[in-house]
Protein backbone atom coordinates (compact mmCIF):
# COMPACT_ATOMS: atom_id res chain seq x y z
CA UNK A 1 0.00 0.00 0.00
CA UNK A 2 0.82 3.33 -0.55
CA UNK A 3 2.31 5.60 2.21
CA UNK A 4 -0.09 7.88 0.86
CA UNK A 5 -3.64 7.28 -0.66
CA UNK A 6 -5.86 10.40 -1.47
CA UNK A 7 -9.02 8.92 -2.53
CA UNK A 8 -11.82 11.12 -4.55
CA UNK A 9 -11.11 14.03 -2.06
CA UNK A 10 -13.31 17.00 -2.25
CA UNK A 11 -13.69 20.18 0.07
CA UNK A 12 -15.90 23.05 -0.07
CA UNK A 13 -16.01 26.17 1.76
CA UNK A 14 -19.96 26.87 1.77
CA UNK A 15 -20.43 26.91 -2.05
CA UNK A 16 -16.87 27.06 -3.49
CA UNK A 17 -15.81 23.82 -4.19
CA UNK A 18 -12.05 24.16 -3.59
CA UNK A 19 -10.99 20.38 -4.48
CA UNK A 20 -12.88 18.21 -6.13
CA UNK A 21 -12.69 14.58 -6.42
CA UNK A 22 -8.91 14.26 -6.25
CA UNK A 23 -6.98 11.20 -5.85
CA UNK A 24 -3.37 10.69 -6.34
CA UNK A 25 -0.98 8.74 -4.25
CA UNK A 26 2.43 9.17 -3.03
CA UNK A 27 4.66 6.05 -2.46
CA UNK A 28 8.00 5.80 -0.13
CA UNK A 29 10.67 8.03 -1.33
CA UNK A 30 8.75 9.85 -4.00
CA UNK A 31 9.23 13.21 -5.07
CA UNK A 32 6.30 14.71 -6.69
CA UNK A 33 5.11 18.06 -7.62
CA UNK A 34 1.77 19.71 -7.18
CA UNK A 35 1.44 22.42 -9.69
CA UNK A 36 -1.44 24.51 -10.92
CA UNK A 37 -2.89 28.28 -11.38
CA UNK A 38 -3.33 30.19 -8.57
CA UNK A 39 -6.47 29.01 -6.93
CA UNK A 40 -6.48 25.80 -8.58
CA UNK A 41 -6.27 24.20 -4.65
CA UNK A 42 -3.37 22.93 -3.94
CA UNK A 43 -2.79 24.69 -0.19
CA UNK A 44 -5.98 23.58 0.15
CA UNK A 45 -5.21 19.68 -0.46
CA UNK A 46 -2.54 20.07 2.11
CA UNK A 47 -4.19 21.74 4.67
CA UNK A 48 -6.87 18.73 4.73
CA UNK A 49 -4.05 16.00 4.12
CA UNK A 50 -2.38 17.99 7.53
CA UNK A 51 -5.85 18.44 9.11
CA UNK A 52 -5.94 21.84 8.90
CA UNK A 53 -9.57 21.67 6.79
CA UNK A 54 -11.67 18.67 7.43
CA UNK A 55 -12.61 17.08 4.07
CA UNK A 56 -16.12 17.36 2.63
CA UNK A 57 -15.58 14.03 0.94
CA UNK A 58 -13.08 11.30 0.48
CA UNK A 59 -10.99 9.47 2.61
CA UNK A 60 -7.17 9.90 2.89
CA UNK A 61 -4.73 6.76 4.21
CA UNK A 62 -1.65 7.78 5.57
CA UNK A 63 0.58 4.73 6.50
CA UNK A 64 -2.34 2.97 6.79
CA UNK A 65 -4.12 5.17 8.97
CA UNK A 66 -7.10 6.82 7.87
CA UNK A 67 -7.08 10.37 9.19
CA UNK A 68 -9.51 12.63 7.95
CA UNK A 69 -10.76 14.74 10.90
CA UNK A 70 -7.67 13.63 12.69
CA UNK A 71 -6.10 16.77 14.91
CA UNK A 72 -2.91 18.27 13.27
CA UNK A 73 -0.91 17.38 16.00
CA UNK A 74 -1.66 13.89 16.42
CA UNK A 75 -0.99 13.73 11.59
CA UNK A 76 2.25 15.12 12.41
CA UNK A 77 3.07 12.28 15.07
CA UNK A 78 2.52 10.02 12.27
CA UNK A 79 5.29 11.37 10.25
CA UNK A 80 3.93 14.11 8.06
CA UNK A 81 5.63 17.10 7.73
CA UNK A 82 4.98 20.71 6.16
CA UNK A 83 5.83 23.85 5.82
CA UNK A 84 4.24 26.90 5.12
CA UNK A 85 3.65 29.79 2.05
CA UNK A 86 4.32 32.22 4.12
CA UNK A 87 6.94 31.58 6.13
CA UNK A 88 5.79 30.73 9.86
CA UNK A 89 8.72 30.46 12.40
CA UNK A 90 9.32 31.60 16.08
CA UNK A 91 10.90 35.20 15.17
CA UNK A 92 12.01 35.05 18.65
CA UNK A 93 13.26 32.30 19.48
CA UNK A 94 17.01 31.33 18.36
CA UNK A 95 17.20 28.96 14.94
CA UNK A 96 18.17 26.04 17.09
CA UNK A 97 15.03 26.42 19.64
CA UNK A 98 12.66 26.90 16.86
CA UNK A 99 13.99 23.05 15.61
CA UNK A 100 13.79 22.36 19.23
CA UNK A 101 9.79 22.24 19.22
CA UNK A 102 9.42 20.43 16.25
CA UNK A 103 12.26 17.88 17.48
CA UNK A 104 10.23 17.24 21.54
CA UNK A 105 6.98 18.51 20.64
CA UNK A 106 5.55 16.75 23.63
CA UNK A 107 8.33 18.00 26.33
CA UNK A 108 9.93 14.35 27.18
CA UNK A 109 10.25 14.96 30.74
CA UNK A 110 7.49 16.06 33.57
CA UNK A 111 6.53 19.87 34.12
CA UNK A 112 7.79 19.09 37.54
CA UNK A 113 10.75 17.79 36.86
CA UNK A 114 11.57 20.80 34.93
CA UNK A 115 10.84 23.17 37.66
CA UNK A 116 13.14 21.66 39.62
CA UNK A 117 15.51 21.53 37.34
CA UNK A 118 16.54 18.05 38.15
CA UNK A 119 19.60 16.15 36.47
CA UNK A 120 17.83 13.96 34.13
CA UNK A 121 16.37 17.22 32.28
CA UNK A 122 19.54 18.95 32.01
CA UNK A 123 20.96 15.86 30.25
CA UNK A 124 18.14 15.86 28.21
CA UNK A 125 18.51 19.66 27.21
CA UNK A 126 21.73 18.99 26.55
CA UNK A 127 20.58 15.96 24.32
CA UNK A 128 18.29 18.09 22.20
CA UNK A 129 20.62 19.93 21.62
CA UNK A 130 22.96 17.99 19.45
CA UNK A 131 20.04 16.02 17.69
CA UNK A 132 19.21 19.94 16.91
CA UNK A 133 22.16 20.77 15.82
CA UNK A 134 22.93 17.91 13.60
CA UNK A 135 19.88 18.84 11.57
CA UNK A 136 21.06 22.59 11.63
CA UNK A 137 23.61 21.38 9.95
CA UNK A 138 22.00 19.17 7.63
CA UNK A 139 20.11 21.81 6.27
CA UNK A 140 23.66 23.64 6.44
CA UNK A 141 23.06 26.65 8.64
CA UNK A 142 24.24 25.20 11.90
CA UNK A 143 26.59 28.46 12.31
CA UNK A 144 23.25 30.54 12.54
CA UNK A 145 22.02 28.21 15.35
CA UNK A 146 22.21 30.94 18.08
CA UNK A 147 20.99 33.46 16.03
CA UNK A 148 17.32 34.90 16.68
CA UNK A 149 15.32 33.04 13.76
CA UNK A 150 13.51 36.25 12.86
CA UNK A 151 16.48 38.34 11.75
CA UNK A 152 17.56 35.74 9.80
CA UNK A 153 17.30 36.58 5.86
CA UNK A 154 14.60 34.78 4.42
CA UNK A 155 16.30 32.04 2.83
CA UNK A 156 17.65 30.95 5.36
CA UNK A 157 14.23 31.54 7.53
CA UNK A 158 13.21 28.83 5.09
CA UNK A 159 15.71 26.62 5.88
CA UNK A 160 14.81 26.98 10.02
CA UNK A 161 11.61 25.79 9.18
CA UNK A 162 12.85 23.12 6.69
CA UNK A 163 15.31 22.05 9.63
CA UNK A 164 12.11 21.76 11.86
CA UNK A 165 9.75 19.76 9.77
CA UNK A 166 12.60 17.17 9.51
CA UNK A 167 13.46 17.34 13.16
CA UNK A 168 9.62 15.50 13.34
CA UNK A 169 11.20 13.26 11.87
CA UNK A 170 8.63 12.90 9.07
CA UNK A 171 8.20 10.05 6.74
CA UNK A 172 6.17 12.34 4.25
CA UNK A 173 7.22 16.23 4.13
CA UNK A 174 5.46 18.67 2.49
CA UNK A 175 6.72 21.98 0.97
CA UNK A 176 4.84 24.43 0.00
CA UNK A 177 5.83 26.93 -2.52
CA UNK A 178 9.86 27.28 -0.67
CA UNK A 179 10.76 29.00 -3.74
CA UNK A 180 8.28 31.53 -3.52
CA UNK A 181 10.28 35.48 -3.40
CA UNK A 182 13.13 33.92 -4.68
CA UNK A 183 15.23 34.79 -7.72
CA UNK A 184 16.58 32.57 -10.12
CA UNK A 185 19.99 31.48 -8.46
CA UNK A 186 18.74 31.10 -5.11
CA UNK A 187 15.87 28.26 -6.82
CA UNK A 188 18.85 27.01 -8.66
CA UNK A 189 20.68 26.76 -4.94
CA UNK A 190 17.17 25.27 -3.59
CA UNK A 191 16.73 22.89 -6.35
CA UNK A 192 20.04 21.27 -5.68
CA UNK A 193 19.05 21.40 -1.84
CA UNK A 194 16.18 19.43 -2.60
CA UNK A 195 17.95 16.66 -4.43
CA UNK A 196 20.42 16.59 -1.98
CA UNK A 197 18.19 16.12 1.12
CA UNK A 198 15.93 13.85 -0.49
CA UNK A 199 19.27 11.25 -1.49
CA UNK A 200 20.29 11.43 2.14
CA UNK A 201 16.93 10.91 3.50
CA UNK A 202 14.43 9.08 1.75
CA UNK A 203 11.92 11.28 2.59
CA UNK A 204 8.70 10.97 0.48
CA UNK A 205 8.75 14.79 -0.10
CA UNK A 206 5.76 16.83 -2.26
CA UNK A 207 6.46 20.21 -3.09
CA UNK A 208 4.36 22.94 -4.38
CA UNK A 209 6.09 25.55 -6.37
CA UNK A 210 4.98 28.29 -8.69
CA UNK A 211 8.56 28.48 -10.53
CA UNK A 212 7.96 25.66 -12.66
CA UNK A 213 12.09 25.02 -13.13
CA UNK A 214 12.54 24.02 -9.84
CA UNK A 215 9.46 21.69 -10.00
CA UNK A 216 10.87 19.86 -13.29
CA UNK A 217 14.14 19.54 -12.00
CA UNK A 218 13.71 17.95 -8.79
CA UNK A 219 10.23 15.97 -9.13
CA UNK A 220 9.71 12.19 -10.87
CA UNK A 221 6.37 12.78 -10.92
CA UNK A 222 4.19 16.37 -11.22
CA UNK A 223 0.19 16.22 -10.30
CA UNK A 224 -1.48 19.39 -11.94
CA UNK A 225 -4.50 20.67 -10.63
CA UNK A 226 -7.15 23.25 -12.02
CA UNK A 227 -9.70 24.85 -10.72
CA UNK A 228 -9.86 22.12 -7.99
CA UNK A 229 -9.56 19.36 -10.32
CA UNK A 230 -7.24 16.70 -10.94
CA UNK A 231 -5.91 17.86 -14.71
CA UNK A 232 -3.17 16.08 -15.73
CA UNK A 233 -0.49 13.76 -14.04
CA UNK A 234 2.79 12.27 -15.30
CA UNK A 235 6.57 12.67 -15.60
CA UNK A 236 7.77 16.24 -15.75
CA UNK A 237 8.71 15.69 -20.15
CA UNK A 238 4.77 14.49 -20.13
CA UNK A 239 3.74 17.47 -18.78
CA UNK A 240 5.39 19.52 -20.49
CA UNK A 241 3.78 18.40 -23.67
CA UNK A 242 0.40 17.82 -22.30
CA UNK A 243 -2.05 20.59 -24.48
CA UNK A 244 -4.36 20.61 -21.29
CA UNK A 245 -1.67 22.41 -19.05
CA UNK A 246 -0.29 24.53 -21.61
CA UNK A 247 -3.78 25.83 -21.56
CA UNK A 248 -4.97 26.12 -18.31
CA UNK A 249 -1.41 28.14 -17.61
CA UNK A 250 -1.29 30.07 -20.85
CA UNK A 251 -4.90 30.35 -22.48
CA UNK A 252 -5.97 28.87 -25.67
CA UNK A 253 -3.49 29.79 -28.97
CA UNK A 254 -5.87 32.16 -30.33
CA UNK A 255 -5.89 31.95 -34.47
CA UNK A 256 -5.55 34.85 -36.37
CA UNK A 257 -7.36 34.82 -38.63
CA UNK A 258 -10.19 33.87 -36.14
CA UNK A 259 -13.21 36.86 -36.75
CA UNK A 260 -11.43 38.52 -39.65
CA UNK B 1 10.48 48.49 60.90
CA UNK B 2 6.80 46.36 61.08
CA UNK B 3 5.65 48.71 58.45
CA UNK B 4 8.64 48.18 55.77
CA UNK B 5 8.41 44.20 56.65
CA UNK B 6 4.42 44.49 56.21
CA UNK B 7 5.31 45.47 52.26
CA UNK B 8 8.14 43.27 52.01
CA UNK B 9 5.68 40.50 52.53
CA UNK B 10 3.24 41.47 50.13
CA UNK B 11 5.91 42.09 47.61
CA UNK B 12 6.98 38.53 48.18
CA UNK B 13 3.43 37.01 48.10
CA UNK B 14 2.71 38.85 44.86
CA UNK B 15 6.17 38.04 43.67
CA UNK B 16 5.66 34.11 44.34
CA UNK B 17 1.63 34.74 42.13
CA UNK B 18 3.33 37.33 39.20
CA UNK B 19 5.85 34.22 38.99
CA UNK B 20 3.39 31.95 38.15
CA UNK B 21 1.15 34.34 35.91
CA UNK B 22 3.80 35.07 33.96
CA UNK B 23 3.51 31.48 32.51
CA UNK B 24 0.29 32.21 31.42
CA UNK B 25 0.81 35.30 30.06
CA UNK B 26 3.69 36.54 29.43
CA UNK B 27 5.04 33.02 27.78
CA UNK B 28 1.64 31.32 26.73
CA UNK B 29 -0.07 34.68 26.10
CA UNK B 30 -3.06 34.33 27.71
CA UNK B 31 -4.84 36.85 29.78
CA UNK B 32 -6.54 36.09 32.87
CA UNK B 33 -8.71 38.77 34.49
CA UNK B 34 -10.08 36.14 36.89
CA UNK B 35 -6.86 35.42 38.68
CA UNK B 36 -7.48 36.32 42.20
CA UNK B 37 -9.83 33.30 42.96
CA UNK B 38 -7.19 31.12 42.80
CA UNK B 39 -5.81 33.07 45.31
CA UNK B 40 -8.68 33.09 47.34
CA UNK B 41 -8.71 29.61 46.90
CA UNK B 42 -5.35 28.39 47.97
CA UNK B 43 -6.04 31.04 50.64
CA UNK B 44 -9.35 29.49 52.24
CA UNK B 45 -8.19 25.70 51.45
CA UNK B 46 -4.33 26.82 53.19
CA UNK B 47 -6.31 28.61 56.27
CA UNK B 48 -8.75 26.33 57.21
CA UNK B 49 -6.28 23.17 57.16
CA UNK B 50 -3.91 24.85 59.53
CA UNK B 51 -6.90 26.27 62.01
CA UNK B 52 -9.45 23.20 61.83
CA UNK B 53 -7.01 20.25 60.91
CA UNK B 54 -3.66 21.68 62.58
CA UNK B 55 -1.68 20.82 59.29
CA UNK B 56 1.90 22.24 58.83
CA UNK B 57 1.94 25.36 56.58
CA UNK B 58 4.21 24.72 54.51
CA UNK B 59 2.10 21.61 53.48
CA UNK B 60 -0.87 23.82 53.94
CA UNK B 61 0.56 25.98 51.50
CA UNK B 62 0.93 23.08 49.07
CA UNK B 63 -2.29 21.93 49.12
CA UNK B 64 -3.66 25.57 48.86
CA UNK B 65 -2.13 25.66 45.16
CA UNK B 66 -3.08 21.91 44.55
CA UNK B 67 -6.95 22.96 45.00
CA UNK B 68 -6.15 26.04 42.98
CA UNK B 69 -4.58 24.39 40.53
CA UNK B 70 -7.79 21.80 40.27
CA UNK B 71 -9.68 24.59 40.10
CA UNK B 72 -8.52 25.58 36.64
CA UNK B 73 -8.91 22.90 35.36
CA UNK B 74 -12.99 23.64 35.30
CA UNK B 75 -12.68 26.64 33.56
CA UNK B 76 -9.73 25.64 30.91
CA UNK B 77 -10.97 22.84 29.67
CA UNK B 78 -14.07 23.96 28.15
CA UNK B 79 -12.47 27.36 27.12
CA UNK B 80 -9.05 26.55 26.12
CA UNK B 81 -10.47 23.72 23.69
CA UNK B 82 -10.40 23.95 20.02
CA UNK B 83 -10.61 26.87 18.19
CA UNK B 84 -11.98 29.08 20.99
CA UNK B 85 -10.48 32.62 20.69
CA UNK B 86 -7.75 33.85 23.62
CA UNK B 87 -10.68 36.46 24.34
CA UNK B 88 -13.56 34.00 25.41
CA UNK B 89 -10.63 32.70 27.61
CA UNK B 90 -10.11 36.23 29.18
CA UNK B 91 -13.94 36.57 29.68
CA UNK B 92 -14.48 33.87 31.24
CA UNK B 93 -11.56 33.96 33.51
CA UNK B 94 -13.34 37.02 34.71
CA UNK B 95 -16.58 35.20 35.62
CA UNK B 96 -14.93 32.64 37.12
CA UNK B 97 -13.08 35.31 39.36
CA UNK B 98 -16.30 36.89 40.01
CA UNK B 99 -18.56 33.98 40.53
CA UNK B 100 -15.46 31.86 43.28
CA UNK B 101 -15.91 35.50 45.19
CA UNK B 102 -19.66 35.54 45.55
CA UNK B 103 -19.57 31.83 46.09
CA UNK B 104 -17.42 32.08 48.88
CA UNK B 105 -19.32 34.58 50.71
CA UNK B 106 -22.42 32.76 50.28
CA UNK B 107 -21.31 29.32 51.86
CA UNK B 108 -21.94 30.13 55.84
CA UNK B 109 -19.94 26.95 56.66
CA UNK B 110 -18.58 27.39 59.97
CA UNK B 111 -15.17 26.25 58.15
CA UNK B 112 -15.63 29.23 55.49
CA UNK B 113 -17.66 31.95 57.63
CA UNK B 114 -19.38 33.30 54.65
CA UNK B 115 -18.90 37.27 53.91
CA UNK B 116 -17.41 37.39 57.60
CA UNK B 117 -14.34 34.95 56.26
CA UNK B 118 -12.05 33.18 58.10
CA UNK B 119 -9.98 34.54 60.86
CA UNK B 120 -8.27 33.78 63.88
CA UNK B 121 -5.33 32.01 61.52
CA UNK B 122 -2.14 31.95 62.93
CA UNK B 123 0.83 34.38 61.46
CA UNK B 124 2.54 31.68 60.14
CA UNK B 125 3.91 34.10 57.16
CA UNK B 126 7.12 35.88 58.53
CA UNK B 127 9.41 37.57 56.68
CA UNK B 128 12.32 35.71 56.09
CA UNK B 129 9.76 32.81 55.27
CA UNK B 130 7.90 34.86 52.35
CA UNK B 131 11.47 35.66 51.02
CA UNK B 132 12.65 31.97 50.88
CA UNK B 133 9.35 31.03 49.57
CA UNK B 134 9.61 33.69 46.66
CA UNK B 135 12.88 32.76 45.93
CA UNK B 136 11.96 29.40 45.45
CA UNK B 137 8.92 30.41 43.12
CA UNK B 138 10.82 32.32 40.88
CA UNK B 139 13.60 29.76 40.97
CA UNK B 140 10.97 27.39 40.16
CA UNK B 141 9.21 29.26 37.15
CA UNK B 142 12.73 30.46 35.58
CA UNK B 143 13.14 26.53 35.32
CA UNK B 144 10.47 25.84 33.74
CA UNK B 145 10.20 29.19 31.53
CA UNK B 146 13.80 27.99 30.56
CA UNK B 147 12.91 24.42 29.72
CA UNK B 148 11.42 22.54 26.87
CA UNK B 149 7.97 23.34 28.74
CA UNK B 150 8.60 26.95 28.46
CA UNK B 151 9.91 26.76 24.65
CA UNK B 152 6.33 25.26 23.87
CA UNK B 153 4.55 27.90 25.54
CA UNK B 154 6.35 30.58 23.12
CA UNK B 155 5.47 28.36 20.48
CA UNK B 156 2.06 28.02 21.05
CA UNK B 157 2.06 31.58 21.62
CA UNK B 158 3.95 32.51 18.45
CA UNK B 159 2.03 30.32 15.86
CA UNK B 160 -0.83 28.20 17.20
CA UNK B 161 -1.31 26.89 14.31
CA UNK B 162 1.82 25.73 12.71
CA UNK B 163 2.59 24.22 16.42
CA UNK B 164 0.07 22.04 16.32
CA UNK B 165 1.18 21.54 12.47
CA UNK B 166 4.68 20.34 14.24
CA UNK B 167 2.77 18.19 16.54
CA UNK B 168 2.45 20.42 19.68
CA UNK B 169 -0.75 19.73 21.59
CA UNK B 170 -1.80 22.84 22.07
CA UNK B 171 -4.96 22.89 24.80
CA UNK B 172 -2.30 20.50 26.63
CA UNK B 173 0.23 22.85 26.92
CA UNK B 174 -2.39 26.11 27.72
CA UNK B 175 -4.05 23.70 30.32
CA UNK B 176 -0.23 23.38 31.58
CA UNK B 177 0.20 26.99 31.95
CA UNK B 178 -3.14 27.53 32.95
CA UNK B 179 -2.89 25.16 36.35
CA UNK B 180 0.93 26.39 37.03
CA UNK B 181 -0.52 30.04 37.45
CA UNK B 182 -3.17 28.96 39.28
CA UNK B 183 -0.92 26.94 41.68
CA UNK B 184 1.10 29.79 42.27
CA UNK B 185 -1.75 31.74 42.99
CA UNK B 186 -2.63 28.96 45.02
CA UNK B 187 0.41 29.17 47.13
CA UNK B 188 0.26 32.74 47.45
CA UNK B 189 -3.21 33.00 48.53
CA UNK B 190 -2.39 30.39 51.45
CA UNK B 191 0.49 32.90 52.15
CA UNK B 192 -1.53 35.91 52.46
CA UNK B 193 -4.00 34.07 54.46
CA UNK B 194 -1.75 33.36 57.43
CA UNK B 195 -0.41 36.65 57.09
CA UNK B 196 -3.30 38.59 57.36
CA UNK B 197 -4.39 36.06 59.84
CA UNK B 198 -8.27 36.93 58.66
CA UNK B 199 -9.06 36.47 54.78
CA UNK B 200 -12.73 37.66 53.30
CA UNK B 201 -13.76 36.67 49.71
CA UNK B 202 -14.05 41.07 49.07
CA UNK B 203 -10.26 41.31 49.32
CA UNK B 204 -10.21 38.59 46.33
CA UNK B 205 -11.56 40.94 43.91
CA UNK B 206 -11.22 41.93 40.10
CA UNK B 207 -8.65 44.84 41.64
CA UNK B 208 -6.54 41.96 42.59
CA UNK B 209 -6.69 39.98 39.43
CA UNK B 210 -5.77 43.28 37.68
CA UNK B 211 -2.54 44.47 40.06
CA UNK B 212 -1.09 41.24 39.02
CA UNK B 213 -2.01 41.47 35.18
CA UNK B 214 -0.48 44.74 35.24
CA UNK B 215 2.79 43.38 36.91
CA UNK B 216 3.05 41.09 34.14
CA UNK B 217 2.14 43.53 31.26
CA UNK B 218 4.44 46.12 32.71
CA UNK B 219 7.36 43.28 33.64
CA UNK B 220 7.10 42.07 30.28
CA UNK B 221 6.70 38.82 28.08
CA UNK B 222 8.63 36.00 27.70
CA UNK B 223 10.25 37.44 30.99
CA UNK B 224 10.03 35.59 34.90
CA UNK B 225 12.52 38.82 36.74
CA UNK B 226 10.93 41.34 34.02
CA UNK B 227 7.40 40.85 36.02
CA UNK B 228 8.80 40.15 39.28
CA UNK B 229 10.94 43.01 39.68
CA UNK B 230 7.67 45.17 38.18
CA UNK B 231 5.48 43.51 40.74
CA UNK B 232 7.93 44.76 43.59
CA UNK B 233 7.91 48.33 42.56
CA UNK B 234 4.13 48.11 41.62
CA UNK B 235 3.59 47.10 45.70
CA UNK B 236 5.96 49.22 47.14
CA UNK B 237 4.50 52.46 44.91
CA UNK B 238 1.19 52.99 46.48
CA UNK B 239 2.24 52.74 49.69
CA UNK B 240 4.93 56.21 48.94
CA UNK B 241 2.37 57.74 47.01
CA UNK B 242 -0.56 57.22 49.65
CA UNK B 243 -1.27 61.26 49.35
CA UNK B 244 -2.75 60.52 45.78
CA UNK B 245 -5.42 57.65 47.15
CA UNK B 246 -8.01 56.37 44.63
CA UNK B 247 -5.49 58.27 41.59
CA UNK B 248 -3.57 55.09 41.71
CA UNK B 249 -5.66 53.09 39.81
CA UNK B 250 -6.15 55.44 37.15
CA UNK B 251 -2.33 55.84 36.97
CA UNK B 252 -2.06 52.30 36.03
CA UNK B 253 -3.97 51.95 33.84
CA UNK B 254 -2.59 55.37 31.92
CA UNK B 255 1.00 53.42 32.94
CA UNK B 256 -0.49 50.25 31.37
CA UNK B 257 -1.74 52.13 28.37
CA UNK B 258 1.82 54.48 27.97
CA UNK B 259 3.66 50.44 27.95
CA UNK B 260 1.35 48.70 25.08
CA UNK B 261 1.84 52.07 22.94
CA UNK B 262 5.27 52.98 23.73
CA UNK B 263 6.88 49.16 24.62
CA UNK B 264 4.19 46.46 23.62
CA UNK B 265 6.83 43.83 25.00
CA UNK B 266 6.92 44.83 28.38
CA UNK B 267 9.79 47.00 30.17
CA UNK B 268 12.15 43.74 30.11
CA UNK B 269 9.88 41.88 27.55
CA UNK B 270 12.74 38.95 26.53
CA UNK B 271 14.95 39.46 28.54
CA UNK B 272 16.13 38.15 32.16
CA UNK B 273 18.02 39.80 35.17
CA UNK B 274 20.90 37.95 35.87
CA UNK B 275 23.71 37.76 38.46
CA UNK B 276 25.92 36.00 36.19
CA UNK B 277 27.63 39.22 34.39
CA UNK B 278 28.50 40.45 38.23
CA UNK B 279 30.18 37.99 38.74
CA UNK B 280 31.95 37.84 35.59
CA UNK B 281 32.60 41.23 36.00
CA UNK B 282 34.15 40.34 39.85
CA UNK B 283 36.08 37.93 37.94
CA UNK B 284 37.79 40.42 35.60
CA UNK B 285 38.20 42.69 38.24
CA UNK B 286 40.31 40.17 40.21
CA UNK B 287 42.06 39.46 36.88
CA UNK B 288 42.88 43.05 36.40
CA UNK B 289 41.12 43.76 33.40
CA UNK B 290 38.52 46.09 34.80
CA UNK B 291 35.19 46.97 32.47
CA UNK B 292 32.37 48.95 32.79
CA UNK B 293 29.96 47.24 35.48
CA UNK B 294 26.73 46.54 33.84
CA UNK B 295 23.16 44.31 34.46
CA UNK B 296 23.20 42.01 31.76
CA UNK B 297 19.88 41.38 29.59
CA UNK B 298 20.70 37.86 28.99
CA UNK B 299 18.13 36.85 25.81
CA UNK B 300 16.04 33.71 26.83
CA UNK B 301 17.65 30.69 26.09
CA UNK B 302 20.86 30.90 28.27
Amino acid sequence: MALLEIKQLSIHFGGVKAVQDVSFSVEEGDFIGLIGPNGAGKTTVFNAVTGVVPPTNGTIYFDGHKINGMRPDKISHLGIARTFQNIRIYPKMSALDNVAIGLDSHASYHTVSAMLGLPHVRRRDEEIRKTCLEFLEQVGIVQYKDTEAGSLPYGLQRKVEIARALATRPKLLFLDEPAAGMNTAESLELVSFLQELHKNTGIAIVLIEHHLEVVMEVCKNIHVLNLGQMLASGTPKEIQKNQDVITAYLGKRRNRHDGE
Amino acid sequence: MGYIEGIMISACINIVCVAGLAILTGYTGLFSMGHACFLCLGAYTAGILTKFFGVPYLIALLIGGGVAALFSLIIGIPTLRGKMSADCFTIATFGFGEATRVVMANINHPYVGGALGLSGLNTFTTLPKAIVIAAIAVYFARNYAKSQHGKLAIAVRDHADASELIGVNIFHEKLKALAISAFFCGVGGGMMAHYYTYIVPNIFGGTMSTNLLTAVVLGGVCSVTGPVLATSVLTATPEVLRFLSNWRLPMYGLVLILTMRIRPEGLMGYKELSIRPVVRWFQKKAGKHGRDKEVHHGSFGN
